[in-house]
């Protein structure tokens, strides 16, 4: 494979910017109407009432709950991949830091839109805004919801800032090669980047604080998370383990769409000498082992059930194995602790078909899990008499539906109008031009 | 002010610019930017640029953003008193939560306003001085030129490698 230059990096990256083909467009409109759907839905519901969904007692947290922590997991992977690794000087993040970065911003504004979207009269979701009132209300900061609250709009703002961090000396080059308006929308986020040693110097240990900054913010919104569930008393619910339980997961679920959304991506713009096989095969070996941690906490959930010798712990999990929902539990242990182990054989996580079906496989897994533990555990607690069971409605599942179409819409818009892999970053990890040396060296060639 | 004249080498190779950066430091000649596609440290090195002072505002925002969320949820707390099955006012341990999180908010809000700062931006004109290809492929010296030095600083940057050589006003 030839050896890139820093000519090829921007030419290769910034040909993602250049006219998209006629199927782009059907595809972005589809999911735009998909996305359209999804509004009405909810707009049907507001006018309605909650009662259009399957929102009955005692399933009070529906498919919306599932879809919040789902996208917040899915969010996990961006800043795990763009600064945990970072700081670990882990060379193959390089690559896909901007496109999990993305997919961290879009994950994390869809998760937060749920909360909004179960609220039956969401247009008082205001009160949760700690402010002066003339009601001479204050929020609980002792309620789980406040720290999901906090979590959540911390992780986004912070979110943001680093990724747009990454993007300026990127706008920069976009906007050299554009012309028009183009060159003006690109001049202004750039903020008048020019690459000077000043600039470089400041930005690069700003870049290095972001990445410890955001580190443990990462582990922690997830543990936040998890405290919505491990507060409450309810069997399958009230866990010391929930907290290190859900950032595994998350990072598993995060690591596995990393996989959905770059195979494609890979292979639609020609990245293969950026994107490399050793990169994918990274991402897969980094998922064996939150797979491994997911399938240990699933064991060790069973064992806390019978050790302690809770029977309504014991009933929540034998209801989980083998009662009403048992197929999405055994879909769960299945895609998410067995699945990925065939990534041990160096076969299945060097042929992108098989990493694409596993991280498929992984996908649905994970939202299984999310089913499983919110639906499943607020179905049957503590008496008989206050069991029953959650029917899917067709408004929760066109806005769940909606809420992928938003996200692969954003993701679409995403790789059209910005540069989906880090120009500035690759350049670094390519040998640089010496003279007499030739053409620079890639350091997956 | 009126413009200072000045000198830009443009380099295809990131070792010909170190050694025109040694040079000319050597001739003390005065080095008004480097232009670069990539942050390269050796750049930094050469010029003798001391570790940025982003840390202490990330510092500061920290404790700021910590103090001022809790300083809040006390407020909160005080002012509208939930006094629950004989749980405290103000419990220490759940405030963990908002002080851990202010704290990570203002720090990283610090930091980013810090480098964009620092980095004399935002900026509406690029400067004179900047050519395109130094977001692509090309590296940069921008020298203070007094009168009479010009054909030293010329050769300097020539006989180290520079593909071009042009006057400019900073």
């Amino acid at each position: 494979m030839d050896p890139l230059s820093y000519q090829d990096v921007n030419r290769k990256i910034l040909q993602t910017l250049s006219r998209p083909p006629r199927s782009y467009y059907w595809i972005v409109g589809l999911l735009f109407l998909g996305i359209l759907w999804a509004a009405a839905c909810w707009a049907y519901q507001i006018l309605t009432g909650l009662g259009v969904t399957g929102l009955l007692h005692p399933s009070m947290w529906i498919l919306y709950l599932v879809n919040f922590v789902f996208w917040v997991g899915i969010a996990h992977s961006g800043t795990l991949i763009s600064a945990i690794l970072y700081l670990f000087r882990a060379r193959w993040r390089t690559p896909i830091a901007r496109s999990a970065e993305a997919m961290t911003v879009f994950a994390v504004m869809i998760a937060g839109l749920f909360p909004f979207i179960h609220l039956g009269r969401v247009w008082l979701f205001y009160w949760i805004i700690p402010y002066p009132n003339q009601r001479t209300l204050w929020p609980d900061f002792q309620s789980p919801l406040m720290f999901d609250f906090l979590a959540i709009s911390t992780y986004l703002t912070v979110s943001v800032l680093f990724w747009y961090t990454g993007l300026v000396p990127d706008l920069a080059a976009v906007r050299d090669r554009s012309a028009g308006i183009r060159r003006k929308i690109y001049g202004f986020f750039s903020l008048g980047w020019t690459g000077t040693d000043r600039q470089w110097h400041h930005y690069g240990a700003a870049y290095l604080l972001l990445a410890g900054l955001a580190t443990p913010l990462v582990v922690s919104v997830h543990s936040v998370v998890s405290w919505d569930f491990a507060l409450a008393i309810i069997p399958g619910y009230h866990s010391t383990i929930f907290a290190p339980y859900f950032v595994a997961g998350a990072i598993h679920s995060g690591l596995a769409m990393v996989l959905t959304l770059l195979i494609p991506l890979r292979a639609i713009f020609h990245f293969e000498k950026i994107i490399t096989l050793k990169d994918l095969e990274s991402v897969a070996k980094t998922t064996i082992l939150t797979g491994l941690i997911v399938g240990y906490s699933y064991l060790i959930e069973y064992f806390i059930a019978w050790y302690s010798g809770n029977v309504f712990e014991k009933q929540t999990f034998l209801f989980r194995a083998f009662g009403h929902w048992s197929p999405a539990f055994w879909v769960m242990v299945f895609c998410n602790a067995v699945a990925p182990l065939f990534f041990f054989f160096k076969r299945f996580r060097t042929r992108l078909w098989s990493l694409f079906t596993i991280a498929i496989l992984i996908n649905i897994g994970m939202y299984a899990e999310r089913f499983v533990i919110i639906i499943g555990s607020m179905a049957q607690d503590f008496i008989p008499y206050n069991w029953g069971f959650y029917q899917i409605r067709w408004v929760e599942l066109s806005i769940t539906v909606g809420s992928f179409c938003l996200f692969l819409f954003l993701f679409f818009l995403f790789a059209k109008f910005l540069p989906s892999i880090s120009i500035a970053e690759v350049k670094e990890e390519i040998t640089p031009q010496l003279r007499g040396k030739g053409k620079r060296d890639h350091h997956g060639a | 002010m009126a413009p200072e004249p000045a000198l830009l080498g443009i380099f295809p190779d990131l070792d010909d610019l170190l050694t025109a950066l040694r040079k000319v430091k050597e001739k003390n000649g005065r080095i008004l930017t480097v232009f670069s596609p990539i942050h390269f440290s050796g750049i930094q090195e050469i010029l003798g640029h001391k570790t940025s002072g982003v840390r202490y505002l990330t510092l500061i925002g920290g404790i700021l953003g910590g103090t001022s969320l809790v300083g809040l949820a006390v407020y909160a707390h005080l002012s509208f008193q939930l006094v629950t099955g004989g749980k405290p006012v103000l419990p220490p341990i759940p405030f963990v939560v908002p002080f851990f999180e202010g704290t990570i908010l203002l720090a990283v809000i610090f930091t980013v306003l810090f480098w964009i700062l620092k980095g004399r931006l935002p900026r509406v004109r690029l400067p004179a001085a900047y050519d395109p290809r130094f977001s692509e492929d090309r590296f940069g010296i921008l020298l203070a030129c007094p009168p009479g030095q010009r054909a030293l600083l010329e050769g300097v940057l020539r006989d180290a490698g520079a593909e071009e050589v042009r006057d400019v006003s900073s």
